[in-house]
């Protein structure tokens, strides 16, 4: 069985890495060590998003019953989505869960990622507090993604006053992480952001 | 005395749908009492056509319930002239309504296949080269192992079986669909069988395909009791009361929860959800011992029975709202309303939520204290036999003779039941007429039951006919309030 799933990997391997795909979808694959079941991914973050200019790192596992099972995916690179998790980058997404098929590859898979990025589904969410700020402020929503692909995934844009906001938490003591996780749950308000963190 | 009661009765169930069958039923009540089990909580005689708990239904072994579904799956065969793994789809997908199946193939085969996922438009793969490359697994394969179902994605043998392998682990069988991205065509089983190799999943995707056939046919339901192996067939697919005879649950036929009437499954479902998430703040709040209302001395409570007497100052109070028993008869009897605050839309959210939990903890308190109540009139039963057993070794009568205090609190158990499951369904309902007369008939439901209660435990000093009277006026009480509020 994990015969199958390592010839199929190292096809795809060569399906996914092939350089004029790499140019046009701005997605990357590559081993971690010298097994096919570990392996590590990237998706460009799409053009006219938060995301976009951002480098997301994934972290791949291929179960040995793959690909009559889903590989497990998972952002590394933290990110600000309504379907990925802000504290452990767990994804929902169909296609990982029970609508994969067989014949789907890594290509689709990440394909798919990055069509995720570019249209959310806050319905079915697995970050509950961002899927809410994403339906009831939108705007914010937005801002918060595009910091947070800047501070994580060396995305291009500045927001001076969010990052003024999160100096200011830091100056009270706290960790900037921290401060940035409660800073965009409380929609950058930075007084429910100190007692927020403070009752923790 | 019966003659007061027949009275009252009609009084009650004025404007409700009950219409012209007063005499009749109460000589199948009385028949009712007498021929049943003891020691059995139904005392439904099930030919009754205007009893709105009366549903038809027979228990089948898997092997009587597999007849059953062959002989559907062939029927379907012999008139559509498809094939049994076909038949066998087509009554799982749509709901093993025959008629609908026919009527829809007749018209057009093609297009109802296609919307059934059972065929496809699509032309099938075509494979190139002597030895065409398998998309699943990336070898080289003989054309002669390529395979497909109706969609025509080609696959080789060994990835089918694989696939095929995967999902009966997970438990999936009569929905494993094509391997190919976006194609929700499904696989019938004669090809599964025809592929699958290991003799063990084999029997594994009988089982589980026979398992889902069960859980999709609407007139079968699996037992829900421990460990047992009976299907019930019902004539329809109602919420109506299955009691099963080999392992003596007592459930609703539709959700195969307790049963739960007056309350349909879905208010039961969230209510249940509800008490499972807030019971700690209830159990917290609701202690287990009162005080009298008089003389303020602690009471804890032994019995089923609310109607509650002060061991020390002998007043007469009921235990869920304190109050003076004697209220509890007449027609202000208003324990089992919950009184809402009128200006509670100009409050402050503060004040709303407390009054939420309040109006919360008020139905979770009666449906918590009839289940107890429910199982201290358990003990009030082996307290019965006990005496009785002693009764008869003394001469005192016969076995036969006592058998009425045991239909009586069968029946008290039964009336006390539904009374319970009206507190959710009371919890759920909007504000206006039809609450008011909800809450009307609960009441008078609540007052009977007690009254029963009480007579019960004083077994002995209550006079038999005065029981049974009660008795009756309890049931009665109880089939109205079904009759008008009980919808399936």
């Amino acid at each position: 069985m994990a015969n199958i799933a390592e010839q199929r990997i190292k096809r795809e391997f060569k399906e996914v890495v092939r350089s004029d795909e790499v140019a046009a979808c701005n997605i990357k694959v590559e081993l971690v060590n010298d097994t096919v079941t570990e392996l590590r991914g990237e998706i460009g973050g799409p053009p006219d998003t938060a995301y976009e200019g951002g480098k997301f790192k994934l972290e791949i596992n291929i179960p040995e019953t793959y690909p009559f099972n889903p590989p497990q995916v998972k952002f590394v690179t933290k990110i600000w989505h309504p379907n990925i998790s802000s504290v452990t980058g767990a994804i929902c997404l169909d296609i990982l869960k029970d609508q994969w098929a067989a014949a789907m590859t890594l290509r689709t898979v990440l394909l798919s990622l990055q069509a995720l990025l570019a249209a959310a589904e806050p319905d079915d969410p697995q970050d509950a507090v961002v899927a809410q700020q994403y339906k009831d402020n939108n705007d914010i929503f937005q801002r918060t993604a595009r910091h947070w692909t800047t501070a994580y995934a060396q995305g291009p844009t500045k927001d001076k006053e969010l990052e003024d906001k999160i100096g200011n938490m830091k100056s009270m003591g706290f960790d900037e992480h921290k401060a940035r996780v409660a800073l965009s749950t409380k929609d950058w308000d930075v007084t429910k952001a100190a007692e927020y963190l403070i009752g923790q | 005395m019966s003659g007061e009661v027949s009275r009252q009765m009609s009084h009650v169930s004025e404007g409700s749908a009950m219409g012209s069958d007063g005499n009749s039923s109460e000589d199948l009540d009385e028949d009712d009492y007498y021929m049943d089990n003891y020691d059995d909580l139904d005392l439904d005689c099930p030919s009754k056509a205007d009893d709105p708990e009366y549903f038809e239904y027979e228990p089948l072994q898997v092997i009587d319930a597999e007849r059953m579904l062959n002989e559907e799956i062939e029927t379907l065969c012999t008139t559509l002239k498809v094939n049994p793994s076909t038949a066998k789809m087509l009554l799982f997908g749509h709901n093993w309504n025959k008629e609908e199946i026919i009527d829809n193939y007749q018209r057009d085969p093609q297009g109802f296949l296609i919307e059934s996922n059972l065929a496809s438009r699509r032309k099938p793969d075509r494979l190139v080269g002597a030895k065409p490359v398998c998309s699943v697994c990336c070898r080289e394969v003989n054309p002669d192992r390529f395979l497909s179902v109706a969609c025509g994605h080609m696959f080789c043998r060994e990835c089918w079986d694989m696939h095929f392998q995967t999902q009966i682990q997970d438990g999936i069988t009569t929905g494993i669909e094509c391997m190919a991205k976006e194609c929700s065509i499904l696989v019938p089983e004669d090809f599964v069988y025809e592929i699958l190799t290991q003799p063990k999943l084999r029997d594994k995707y009988s089982k589980f395909s026979f398992n889902d056939l069960i859980k999709s046919h609407p007139r079968l339901r699996f037992c829900p009791g421990i460990d047992c192996a009976v299907i019930i067939k019902a004539k329809e697919c109602k919420a109506k009361k299955v009691e099963c005879e080999a392992c003596g649950a007592v459930y609703c036929f539709k959700c195969g929860l307790n049963y739960h009437a007056p309350t349909d499954c879905a208010v039961v479902k969230k209510w249940l959800t509800k008490c499972e998430d807030d019971s700690e703040t209830a159990n917290y709040i609701s202690a287990h011992t009162k005080d009298c209302p008089r003389c303020h001395v602690c009471i804890e409570k032994n019995g089923g029975c609310n109607h509650m007497q002060c061991p020390s100052c002998k007043c007469d109070f009921c235990w869920m709202c304190l109050g003076d028993w004697n209220n509890h008869g007449s027609e202000y009897y208003e324990c089992s309303r919950y009184k809402e605050n009128p200006n509670i839309a100009h409050e402050s959210m503060h004040v709303q939520a407390r009054e939420a939990l309040k109006k919360y903890l008020f139905y979770y308190g009666r449906w918590e204290n009839h289940a107890r109540s429910l199982q201290l009139e358990e003990i009030t039963r082996e307290n019965i036999q006990t005496r009785t057993q002693k009764k008869v070794m003394n001469n005192e009568g016969t076995w036969i003779d006592w058998q009425y205090l045991f239909h009586a609190v069968a029946l008290l158990k039964k009336c006390r039941y539904t009374l319970q499951y009206t507190y959710p369904y009371a919890y759920y309902m909007d504000k206006g007429s039809r609450k008011e007369l909800f809450e009307y008939q609960q009441s008078q439901l609540e007052s009977e039951v007690e009254n029963l209660s009480w007579k019960v435990e004083r077994a002995e000093i209550v006079d038999r006919g005065e029981l049974e009277n009660q008795m009756d006026i309890a049931e009665k009480r109880r089939q109205t309030l079904l009759k008008d509020f009980l919808e399936v």
